[in-house]
């Protein structure tokens, strides 16, 4: 769709003498690789609801009772369920590694206290942290420790 | 409906990036396990029989954790699709898309609800 | 012209007289290249040997003063930086998109001088101060160490060339946001150790036009000639407006 951007966009304060053509969107918008890494990047938006809605799901089963929690973590095994969390791992995969490489290292305040580390360095950390953390809730939840 | 948003706006980042960072570290191991490893037989199921699962979900911590697979992974959905609705003039910044963030406001209270009724 | 290493390429160039087209339409031009002209350097050449109708604009070949900013096949870029050679089969030429088109190549950049003035891109003080002035020749104007004008001398180093407003892609759909350039712009001023006019930024930051419009799609960064990175700046601001507004919770007056 190379279509047109919004009438208004970067419409002068006052109307000029001569009449101008409306702003475009550029020509390849939707096609260019980098756009596209970004529209998935928000579309990952209703994996995280539906992520967010499950666990609900289940913390509302657990609250219910023994029954109705082996009923819910039982229909975790339907097919749908299982591509779906297939999907939701690459989301996070995916959303992690443009967050954590590419925003999180621009987000160090410049005026703190400290001086702002190397990019490499915050992606190191924030990826350490995201590890041990996957590590650690997977131990537990598997019940190799607590 | 206009200002109320824009006032609220450094809030619903801040939880949109909480659900970013904090949701996605979050959910990484435990849809890991219970999504996928679980069902799929690769670990016992009786690691989450209703005994452990509640002792561990009833915990303090353990109810934080709940909460924070709840309740951020649908902020960081509900800012998102607000962002992606704008992409495709789908919306105005405060029109009925960004009452979607409203709704979702009231399900991490449900989220919350149901944390504490463990 | 030496003819070994001329070869023929065929541009496309959007056309729009306001007095003739309803719409712009585009125009090929077959011309013959050389392999160490910059695409600025072969839109010269059409406009001096070819169709002196065409419009574009241009200064200092340089990529100094901003103004040659043009969509090259659908990416924003600045002509004199572009080499040719990157460009084979096929070259489109078209204005900077998301701004109204004046004529042919030329954009309409007033909507973008009313956002850059609103920012205020220029040091301000809290009020003109009497010390200020007093014995400027013996301490100097103002001093500032080598670690205060490294935390935003990257971003003083924009020059307007547009390019981020071209590829933004909540520019293209709200035209009420501040956008990347004015924020970097405003956020260096914020960051300068002698400037004073934080609150009166921080009002169009974080008023209409919010920098919470941004969606973080990179693409500001990632056009941008002169390695400003507009999208950390607008980052820190974001941030910035969440460090204020929790300390508004904790001391309601002093913070904000």
């Amino acid at each position: 769709m190379a279509g047109a951007a919004h009438p208004e966009a970067m419409a002068p304060p006052k109307k000029g003498a001569t009449r101008t053509a409306p702003p475009r969107m550029p020509g390849s918008w939707w096609g260019a690789p980098r756009i596209r890494t970004y529209l998935l990047f928000g579309a990952t938006g209703i994996i995280y609801l539906l992520a967010g809605t499950v666990v609900l799901r289940l913390v509302w089963a657990l609250g219910n009772g023994p029954d109705a929690w082996d009923y819910a973590l039982g229909s975790l095994s339907h097919p749908l369920y299982l591509i779906f969390h297939a999907l939701t791992f690459v989301s996070l995969i995916f959303v992690g590694v443009r967050a954590f490489g590419t925003m999180m290292p621009k987000m160090q305040p410049r005026n703190g206290p400290f001086p702002p580390l190397p990019a490499a360095a915050v992606r190191g950390l924030i990826y350490s942290v995201w590890a041990l953390l996957t590590l650690l809730l997977s131990l537990v939840l598997s019940g190799k420790i607590f | 409906m206009k200002s109320l948003l824009l006032k609220l706006e450094p809030i619903i980042w801040l939880l949109f990036g909480a659900g970013l960072s904090i949701g996605t570290m979050l959910l990484t191991g435990f849809v890991l396990i219970v999504g996928l490893a679980m069902p799929m037989g690769l670990v016992d199921a009786g690691a989450l029989d209703y005994t452990r699962a509640y002792s561990l979900g009833s915990s303090l911590l353990g109810r934080l954790v709940l909460l924070g697979l709840i309740a951020l992974p649908l902020w960081k959905g509900a800012h998102h699709l607000r962002s992606l609705s704008i992409d495709f003039r789908g919306g105005d910044r405060d029109g009925i898309v960004g009452g979607l963030l409203y709704a979702v406001a009231v399900c991490s209270v449900i989220g919350i609800v149901a944390v504490i009724r463990l | 012209m030496m003819a070994e290493e001329a070869r023929t390429l065929t541009i496309e160039i959007t056309r729009f007289d306001p007095d003739r087209d309803e719409v712009p339409k585009t125009q090929e031009y077959e011309i013959q290249v050389q392999d160490d002209w910059k695409v600025l350097d072969a839109i010269n050449y059409i406009k001096d040997e070819v169709d002196p109708s065409l419009s574009h604009r241009w200064s200092c070949r340089m990529a100094v003063c901003g103004s040659c900013g043009m969509m090259l096949n659908g990416e924003p870029k600045l002509t004199c930086k572009t080499a040719l050679s990157d460009y084979d089969s096929k070259l489109k030429i078209e204005p900077l998109a998301n701004f109204p088109i004046v004529r042919d190549l030329v954009v309409d950049m007033d909507g973008f001088m009313e956002k850059f003035r609103k920012v205020k891109p220029w040091i301000v003080r809290a009020k003109e101060r009497a010390e200020d002035m007093e014995n400027l020749s013996e301490k100097g104007t103002f001093s500032q160490s080598p670690a205060q004008l490294a935390s935003f001398k990257q971003f003083s180093m924009c020059i307007n060339c547009l390019l981020c407003y071209a590829a933004c892609p909540v520019i293209a759909n709200e035209p009420e946001f501040i956008g990347p350039a004015a924020i970097a712009l405003g956020h260096r001023y914020n960051l300068d150790t002698r400037d004073e006019g934080d609150g009166q930024r921080n009002a169009i930051f974080r008023g209409e036009g919010t920098v919470f419009s941004c969606s973080f799609a990179n693409e500001c960064s990632e056009v941008c000639p002169k390695n400003v990175d507009p999208a950390a700046a607008v980052n820190q601001a974001k941030l910035g407006a969440v460090v204020d507004w929790a300390k508004g919770l904790i001391l309601p007056r002093g913070g904000a």
